[in-house]
């Protein structure tokens, strides 16, 4: 991180200390000659509805049943690559205490999928050489011959991956490769003229927004704690009343709600070490203003630049938030491989661990994988990470996924023991706080070792006797 | 590197060798030495003091200040660019798991209190035997000798010359704790999973504190305390140390542990302590001994000639092997 990025990070920080009470909606039009009847700029609709979408298909997963590979697999495209009407919200769904609206995804934005917007770069980390697009599609199309999403054979859990790598295949990668990058451009969607014909908004507003509605965050984020983000994705009942901004009486599905990488940033910032979700919002309300404050002209030189510094304050932060989530799952699927190694030595039954172990390692997986899907090249790191975790857990029996056949069939080898991949995973974590600035790094295996070798350091004494 | 080197400016980094209990020369040891001291001379009035001048302003104290401050200067940039701790307990931890089994067999077998005892006792244990065994080496091997020379060419002893060490040895002793700290740590973390703990006393390990508080500083001093003979031969006291530092050969190569005489008794090195006047330092001191440089380059100098001598001698052996082969 480059000195004017920390200064720019420390701003951030100060500002978001004084609690700015705007809520991102409330932006106002400055598209010149603008003759309708919005009163404000802010329109992200299409992104709530893909993290509708999202939060639908993953349920979907879970709901598949084992021998109706049809039939699953229709349900599950209807909330991946179908944009036709009439689509019910799986979920998030009104319960108790936390109401939400409304109950068909074309009410929040009609036309939207997931697949036209997934990651069209090619993807090492899951095998047959597909891009973004066709390993989500393939992951599906496996999910559907499973039960309930999971396969026993070899330990895909495809919620999870479908769910963790959708995240940063399409959220990730929409805004920082595509939103924060290319159409920050002078001469991509201009600020001086509105995104369509007749829009309330500019081009780089739209552009803007966009991003921020991908990353998940509910419009008041600024007035809401890390705590109050996380309990309003998990539609704790308490803050169902913080939640609903506009007092309406329901939890609006867009602009209210809180989802994805936004959900993960408050789980991490509400343990207290961190605070990416403040430093993302913040980045995204400032930069926003910056737009705003152009008033419908061309950005000069000078408010592109103050731009490209917020969108690196973003992608730096959102690249970490998914770097710590994999780091947590790799400590997750670490502490599920000791369980498992006792259960097995002692002839137990091991079938929830291994559940267990199946479910952390697909979200260890997915958040692998979505990592590679920000736009730049991790290189060795990328590699390595790959390497470590495998195409998939290894399985009691040392075997694991290497590979497909001519068929598409997945091929399984042995390869190393239960033993030796707990180890890969503490290699895992050791890779990622290595290669990314880690602060939250929650499950970690080697913090029993760091503190130990802490109270032993005497500063390595040159003492004679 | 540029933070190693702000660290030399950082107060606290110097102040720290005085205020952290886990280092020898904690403030709190040092008036607990202080206080052993004046009572053990209160019952033999006749022994030497710690307080005389010279233990504290002669050439030999001052040369033991100077490596203090060289040494503590050198390691601020030399010990980050060294083998680290948690890189030797990861490469263990791993290769374990890789090459004996999944890590934790063992949590909960026994209650934490039980893991912290064993874990702590096995760590002092290991660490004890590490420390003596290198010191072993440093007298036994000749090339170590003259860097270790530098240390028993002190010709009084106060507690700053535990300290009055070549930074040759210096990385020696360095890599010997990064070595015993990481291995021991990464076995029991191995066997016994999270949770694992050190049993401490103001932050330092149990047997650390009492070693210390128990008047490990007196070691350096000219205050000859002894123990009864029968705890000598398992626990060695300072005056046995002091007969180390002599220099009458019967006393070379005697008492190298530093607290367990189980070791030297192995080794058959182990002396009981003499209640009688002792004359510190080496038999073969050079006469600006005590400078800064000749500390710091006469042992260089000494292998260097012992490496030439080697090598002439080989010669000579390969010539005459070729004169008999021709005859």
């Amino acid at each position: 991180m480059n000195f004017n990025k920390l200064v720019l990070c420390a701003a951030v920080a100060a500002i978001s200390a004084q609690a700015m009470a705007d809520n991102y909606l409330d932006f106002p039009v400055t598209v010149k000659g603008y003759d309708g009847d919005k009163e404000n700029s802010v329109s992200y609709t299409g992104q709530s509805a893909r993290h509708v979408l999202h939060n639908s298909l993953k349920a979907a997963v879970g709901q598949v049943q084992f021998g109706s590979e049809e039939a699953n697999l229709e349900l599950l495209n209807r909330y991946f690559s179908e944009e036709g009407p009439g689509r019910d919200v799986l979920n998030p769904t009104s319960k108790d205490g936390f109401s939400v609206t409304p109950a068909i995804v074309s009410d929040i934005s009609s036309g939207k999928n997931l697949a036209g917007k997934a990651y069209q770069g090619a993807v090492a980390g899951w095998p047959g050489y597909l891009n973004g697009e066709q390993v989500l599609a393939d992951m599906i199309a496996r999910a559907a011959k499973t039960d309930g999403g999971f396969d026993p054979v070899t330990g895909h859990d495809y919620q999870q991956l479908i769910s963790k790598f959708a995240m940063g295949a399409v959220f990730y990668n929409q805004a920082v490769d595509n939103y924060l990058d290319e159409m920050l451009a002078a001469d991509v969607k201009p600020n001086s003229k509105p995104y369509k014909d007749g829009a309330a908004y500019t081009g780089k507003e739209h552009v803007w927004d966009e991003a921020f509605g991908y990353f998940g965050a509910p419009a008041n984020v600024l007035e809401l704690s890390a705590e109050d983000v996380y309990n309003i994705a998990k539609m704790k009942p308490e803050a169902a009343d913080l939640a609903d901004a506009n007092g309406n009486g329901s939890v609006d599905l867009h602009g209210e709600m809180a989802y994805a990488h936004a959900y993960y940033a408050a789980g991490f910032d509400k343990g207290g070490k961190t605070d990416y979700l403040h430093t993302i919002a913040q980045a995204f309300y400032d930069g926003r203003e910056v737009i705003s404050k152009a008033k419908g002209k061309d950005l000069s030189k000078r408010e592109r630049g103050k731009l490209e510094d917020y969108a690196e304050v973003i992608a730096e932060n959102w690249e970490l938030v998914i770097a710590e989530a994999a780091f947590k799952y790799a400590g997750e699927t670490f502490e599920d491989l000791e369980k498992l190694n006792i259960i097995l030595e002692a002839d137990g039954d091991a079938s929830e661990t291994y559940r267990t172990y199946a479910k952390h390692w697909g979200e260890l997986k997915g958040f692998a994988m979505a990592l590679q899907t920000g736009g730049h090249d991790l290189g060795a790191v990328a590699f390595e990470l790959n390497s470590l975790i495998g195409f998939s857990p290894v399985l009691p029996g040392d075997s694991q996924v290497v590979g497909i056949d001519a068929d598409g069939e997945f091929v399984q080898r042995k390869t190393k023991t239960l033993a030796a991949y707990q180890a890969d995973m503490v290699r895992v974590q050791a890779l990622l706080a290595e290669n990314f600035e880690l602060t939250a790094k929650s499950q970690d295996v080697t913090a029993d070792m760091s503190e130990l070798l802490e109270q032993l350091n005497s500063g390595g004494s040159v003492e004679n006797d | 590197m540029l933070e190693s080197w702000s660290a030399l400016f950082n107060i606290s980094e110097w102040v720290g060798e005085f205020t952290d209990p886990r280092k020898r020369l904690f403030w709190g040891y040092l008036l607990c030495a202080i206080l052993i001291s004046a009572l053990w001379l209160r019952w033999h009035p006749t022994l030497p003091s710690l307080w005389h001048r010279d233990n504290w302003f002669s050439a030999s104290a001052r040369a033991d200040f100077k490596l203090f401050f060289l040494n503590k200067i050198l390691f601020f940039w030399l010990r980050p660019n060294l083998l680290t701790q948690s890189a030797i307990a990861l490469a263990v931890y791993l290769f374990l798991m890789e090459h004996i089994g999944s890590a934790g067999q063992f949590a909960g077998s026994m209650p934490t209190f039980m893991q912290a005892l064993l874990f702590t006792t096995v760590l002092f244990v290991v660490d004890d035997f590490s420390r003596f065994f290198i010191h072993w080496l440093m007298h036994r091997v000749p090339a170590l000798w003259w860097f270790h020379r530098v240390h028993h060419s002190a010709e009084v002893l106060n507690p700053v010359t535990v300290l009055r060490t070549h930074p040759v040895e210096g990385v020696l002793f360095t890599l010997r704790s990064v070595l015993v700290q990481g291995g021991v740590v990464a076995v029991f973390l191995w066997l016994f999973g999270d949770g694992l703990s050190l049993q401490t006393v103001f932050g330092a390990s149990i047997f650390v504190f009492i070693f210390h508080a128990a008047g490990s500083n007196l070691r350096h001093s000219p205050v000859p305390i002894w123990y009864p003979f029968w705890l000598e031969k398992w626990l060695l006291s300072p005056a046995q140390h002091q007969l180390h530092h002599s220099i009458a050969p019967q006393h070379y190569d005697k008492n190298m542990g530093v607290v367990l005489a189980c070791w030297d008794r192995l080794f058959n090195s182990w002396h009981v302590s003499e209640r009688k006047a002792i004359k510190f330092g080496v038999n073969d001191l050079c006469p600006n001994e005590h400078r800064l440089m000749h500390l710091l380059w006469f042992p260089f100098i000494r292998v260097g000639q012992m490496v030439r001598r080697k090598s002439r001698e080989q010669i000579s052996i390969k010539s005459e092997d070729m004169l008999n082969h021709e005859l």
